[in-house]
């Protein structure tokens, strides 16, 4: 008998385990579930984007032939007398409550058997509303008169925000504060202060699987069928909307069709939990596509950023004012504000930094975490503003950021040290892959070429927790019950390579027991580019958990040491017939020190940090603004990768997705009504967009607390990629786009406000 | 979207009968690429649709007419038929090239020319190139059989000439020996998206002269729509940056270009001067 290498081991690129099922059409998605007696739920939306609601008549929606019945807040209320949700603050209602926040906010529910005929009936709903002036901009909000909510409703699992709580007369709903030093004093005496405001527009996740969600409530518990990101916080959320233990809420999530952060925490789940309490029958809702720009999309945000840099190119001080464009209702908006305020000083040692983030409430939308967490809107800033810093002082961009990057781990901004942050490597990997050195043809003609560069960096969602079960059964083969969720990112494979590689075994021996959370563990969520690293020691600590009880079981049936007899023969021996299990456990949570509410200063702010480089190159047709992007390098820290093909994809996704809302996406508004809310007039790059050169790398690196080596990847390509675009189209046309998306339009424009350099008309 | 009947006559007067000139709820169906979306946003109720792909037979196919100077193309001939027919490569090669723009192959292969052109959506790519190269459709109604200019169906956004119980079925195309044609699809957003601008071109060149053209923009006006003006002043002229921006600045006052979701007023005229010119330049280059 020959031996057989194990396949699927740490460091191998085997093929995503699903993806048989999913090429064949095949793989289960909640979209296709139907239950018996079940009824659809169609939505009626507000069409003013800040009203009070004076009367919803339902009468001729209801009176349609096959309707079950018309759903309001009022009858939302009669099951769930508080219905209010989220997870940062309780401000949401299941159904708008008196008042609407946003055109296409939830008013009320058509439910039918049949989809179409709740369609039709909830075209007949009318609403009158006294509209309310609506607030639409991030920094107008800050002073407006406009107030979006009248009263401030943090959770009580954050209580970094106990301090909003009941606050009354404004639109901030988080002002987190980082204070490092004294940059006023700094700036006084640097020799060079730069001051310069970005914006970035909103943009929707656009997942091909739009949200859906089953409810089934019977019999005293509550079965949910979702297509979420994070299973164990919707059942802790539905158990506290409906006053009942976790136990009587099951909440399981076969595959998503992708989620990218939009599918986080509680969105259909809540309003699709009343229905089916309120009618004792299983309720589905479906969104359509252009549904979807009303759940939640990303931040717009406006940042102000000022830098004081001594003649020899050190910058001495920085100073971060970033708004948050949070729409409507706060979802995990303040978490993003945070977050990716920590970082907004981008990846450099300062010596006295000033940061504040504050996120508001507008009549748009919600928004939440997207893919990079509000990262890619802050390196978007502090990274184009690099550029234009090199290029008042005569710099070479590259060598300005080496000059002043974090390195041999010296603490960021909050004095958190950056261990095991290749941010180094990373530059000098761009470097090296753009031919830095070399001479750059910019072109004199029609045609201007440029090339940029953009280095950032995040910090991940912290202190966070993951359990996994590793399940040997008295065969030998093996199960993993984790509450990760494969949306496409392909954890159900890295995940059995983890296991496999601790368990010595073959990973095509491993099946991942998908998210139920009436079997799986608790996970905080899949997000935040955090389920290699916390859920990977998770299950590592399981495996090696179960490894220690498989040893335990040899002693206890008096086998020698070193004994090799396989672990089915182990339980035949101890139960006398195929029979039995080897349960092993494991959780995670990383180091976490509490920033200090005043200052922001921790010892430890994040598990880890992900570390993103882009390099581009660009074409610009000065006679009408086209941009073409025909170089495009992306390079990440992602430690030690697991399965190298799988980071590869991960990495070009990410590019692909911060590609749209570089250079396409932008969620436009006339009189507070959205008016491209479709996937006409709402463009995400196809294949066509895709650069014709265009690399994703990850450099060789080792994140000592990952397992194996390993951390995050899902976000870290999208960080820098949208300033190393605005660098190079800058370095084509010798003028900065401050606005994203970088549209022809506005290029054109911002060439002819330049003057010189445009060529017009034949 | 509530119910609705879905009848499949077998013969066109059956059709025709079925159809009903006041009631905007029945409408035929061809391909169903564009009904089939609008019913889905339930812009479009219908109470029922008279489906013709049972007339295909008759209706679909690619022929010369029996002088040869002229393709009749059956109003059901699908995209796909006619990107991949030689007869049509070989004579208007303009037509499949504008097809590798336009929408995906799944499209191509239901989409019909009929339904396409009585669609008027002005943002489609074939009927600024039927407009270039005069094509005629052949009608038929209660009272019997019409002939008018493709430029003729189009009324409006989204409106044509056409009575509701009236049927395209065919398409008359003109083949002029020693005309190059073009069509050039002008995106603003994606690479793959409806036209800002689309301009259709075919002309006779002679050395550095157009001598004889029809100029055609799309997209960036309610219907597709001959620039006659600027036409005018490139007809016979020889072709330098003077000419090419004074027919640009022609075209601009000849057309009232409105903001949309593509693109603003401004920046779609200055798109305008800047692809009209290239489009001729390239024409005058290219052998076809």
């Amino acid at each position: 008998m020959s031996v057989r290498a194990l396949s699927g081991r740490v460091g191998d690129s085997v093929p995503r385990v699903e993806s048989r099922e999913k090429v064949t059409g095949t793989v289960e998605y909640i979209h296709h579930l139907e239950l018996p007696r079940m009824l659809h739920g169609v939505i009626f939306r507000s069409a003013v984007p800040h009203g009070r609601i004076r009367r919803i008549d339902v009468a001729a929606a209801a009176a349609v032939p096959g309707v079950h019945r018309v759903v309001t807040i009022d009858d939302i209320r009669s099951v769930i007398p508080n219905p209010y949700y989220g997870p940062a603050f309780h401000d949401q209602p299941i159904l708008a409550d008196g008042k609407v926040r946003f055109a296409g906010e939830p008013v009320a529910v058509v439910l039918a058997a049949d989809r179409h005929v709740a369609a039709e009936a909830a075209a007949l709903i009318t609403a009158e509303y006294d509209e309310l002036p609506a607030v639409l901009d991030e920094v107008e909000a800050m002073t407006s008169d406009v107030m979006v909510h009248d009263e401030l409703k943090p959770a009580v699992t954050f209580p970094d925000l106990k301090h909003l709580k009941g606050r009354r007369g404004t639109n901030v709903a988080l002002d987190y504060r980082l204070r490092h030093g004294d940059p006023e004093t700094a700036f006084a005496t640097a020799d060079h202060v730069f001051e310069h405001t970005f914006r970035t527009q909103q943009t929707m996740h656009t997942p091909m699987e739009p949200f859906v969600t089953v409810a089934d409530v019977a019999n005293g518990r509550a079965t949910l069928h979702t297509a979420s990101q994070g299973p164990s916080f919707v059942r802790i959320e539905i158990a506290r909307l409906l006053g009942w233990p976790e136990n009587r809420v099951r909440v399981r999530v076969p595959y998503l069709g992708g989620g990218f952060g939009g599918k986080l925490y509680i969105k259909l789940e809540a309003l699709v939990t009343a229905l089916s309490l309120l009618v004792g029958r299983p309720v589905k809702v479906a969104l359509t596509m252009e549904e979807q720009f009303y759940m939640v999309t990303r931040h717009p945000c406006t940042f102000t950023i000022r830098s004081g840099v001594n003649a020899d190119g050190r910058i001495v001080a920085r100073t971060c004012k970033v708004v948050w464009n949070g729409g409507a209702y706060a979802d995990i908006g303040p978490r993003v504000t945070q977050k990716a305020g920590f970082t907004s000083a981008g990846p450099y040692d300062i010596d006295h930094v000033a940061i504040d983030s504050c996120a508001v409430y507008t009549n748009r939308p919600p928004a939440g975490a997207f893919r990079g967490f509000g990262a890619p809107q802050t390196a978007w800033a502090y990274e184009c503003h690099m550029d234009m810093i090199a290029a008042a002082m005569g710099l070479d961009p590259v060598a300005f950021r080496r000059k002043n990057l974090l390195r041999d781990g010296r603490p960021q901004a909050s004095g958190t040290p950056t261990d095991d942050a290749a941010l180094d490597i990373v530059l000098d990997d761009i470097e090296r892959r753009m031919n830095w050195a070399a001479p750059f043809d910019r072109g004199s003609g029609r045609i201007r070429r440029g090339r940029g560069i953009a280095i950032g960096f995040k910090g991940i969602t912290a202190p966070t927790t993951s359990v996994a079960i590793v399940n040997l059964y008295a065969d030998g083969s093996c199960g993993l019950y984790i509450s990760t969720v494969d949306m496409g990112q392909g954890s159900d494979t890295i995940m059995a390579q983890i296991a496999a590689e601790e368990l010595d075994m073959d990973a095509s021996l491993i099946r991942v027991v998908h998210p139920d959370t009436d079997v799986t563990p608790y996970d905080m969520g899949t997000l935040g580019s955090r389920s290699t690293f916390h859920m990977g020691n998770a299950v590592r600590r399981a495996a090696q958990d179960a490894r220690s009880k498989i040893a335990a079981l040899a002693d206890e049936l008096g086998l020698p040491p070193g004994s090799n007899l396989p672990l089915p023969e182990m339980l035949k021996k101890k139960y006398g017939m195929q029979a039995g299990n080897i349960i092993g456990t494991g959780s995670y949570i990383p180091d976490y020190e509490k920033p200090d509410t005043q200052t922001g200063r921790t010892r430890m702010g994040t598990p880890f940090w992900g570390v993103g480089g882009t390099g581009a190159e660009v074409e610009v047709d000065t006679e009408t603004g086209e941009l073409t992007i025909t170089r495009l390098i992306s390079v990440v820290d992602v430690g030690t990768a697991i399965n190298p093909k799988l980071v590869q994809a991960q990495v070009s996704g990410a590019v692909i997705m911060q590609l749209g809302a570089t250079t396409l996406e932008d969620m436009i508004y006339r009189d507070g009504h959205l008016t491209n809310g479709s996937l006409a007039d709402y463009k995400i790059p196809t294949l066509l967009d895709i650069p014709r050169d265009f690399v994703n790398v990850h450099v060789d690196t080792e994140q000592r607390t990952g397992p194996f080596g390993a951390k995050g990847a899902g976000e870290i390509s999208t960080i820098a990629l949208s300033a190393a675009i605005g660098n190079a189209l800058a370095d084509a046309i010798g003028v900065h786009v401050l606005d994203l998306p970088l549209t022809p339009e506005k290029i054109f424009y911002a060439l002819q406000a330049a003057g010189g350099r445009t060529v017009t008309g034949a | 979207m509530a119910s609705f009947d879905l009848v499949e006559p077998r013969s066109l007067e059956e059709a025709i009968g079925l159809l009903d000139p006041e009631d905007p709820a029945v409408r035929p169906v061809g391909g169903g690429t564009a009904l089939m979306l609008m019913m889905k946003a339930q812009i479009y109720k219908p109470q029922r649709l008279v489906c013709l792909r049972r007339l295909g037979g008759r209706l679909s196919g690619i022929a010369w007419d029996a002088a040869g100077s002229r393709f009749r193309i059956g109003a059901l001939t699908t995209f796909a038929a006619l990107e991949h027919s030689p007869e049509i490569a070989a004579h208007l090669p303009v037509v499949p090239r504008t097809m590798t723009t336009l929408a995906n192959v799944r499209v191509r292969n239901v989409a019909t020319v009929g339904g396409n052109i009585a669609h008027a959506d002005p943002h489609l790519d074939l009927p600024p190139v039927w407009l270039s190269l005069g094509a005629r459709v052949l009608v038929i109604g209660p009272a019997g059989e019409r002939t008018l200019d493709v430029a003729d169906v189009f009324a409006g956004y989204y409106e044509t000439t056409l009575a509701n119980d009236e049927l395209i079925v065919a398409l008359d195309v003109p083949v002029r020996p020693g005309w190059r044609s073009t069509y050039v699809k002008v995106t603003t957003r994606a690479q793959h998206d409806w036209p800002a601008l689309g301009i259709a071109l075919s002309a006779a060149v002679s050395g550095r002269v157009v001598t004889d053209l029809r100029l055609v923009l799309s997209a960036a006006l309610d219907k597709p729509t001959r620039l006659v003006a600027a036409e005018a002043v490139l007809r016979g002229a020889e072709i330098d940056d003077a000419v090419l921006r004074r027919a640009g600045d022609a075209a601009v006052a000849e057309t009232e270009i409105v903001t949309d979701s593509r693109g603003s007023a401004d920046y779609k005229q200055h798109l305008l001067r800047v692809h009209l010119g290239r489009t001729v330049r390239s024409l005058m280059e290219s052998g076809t």
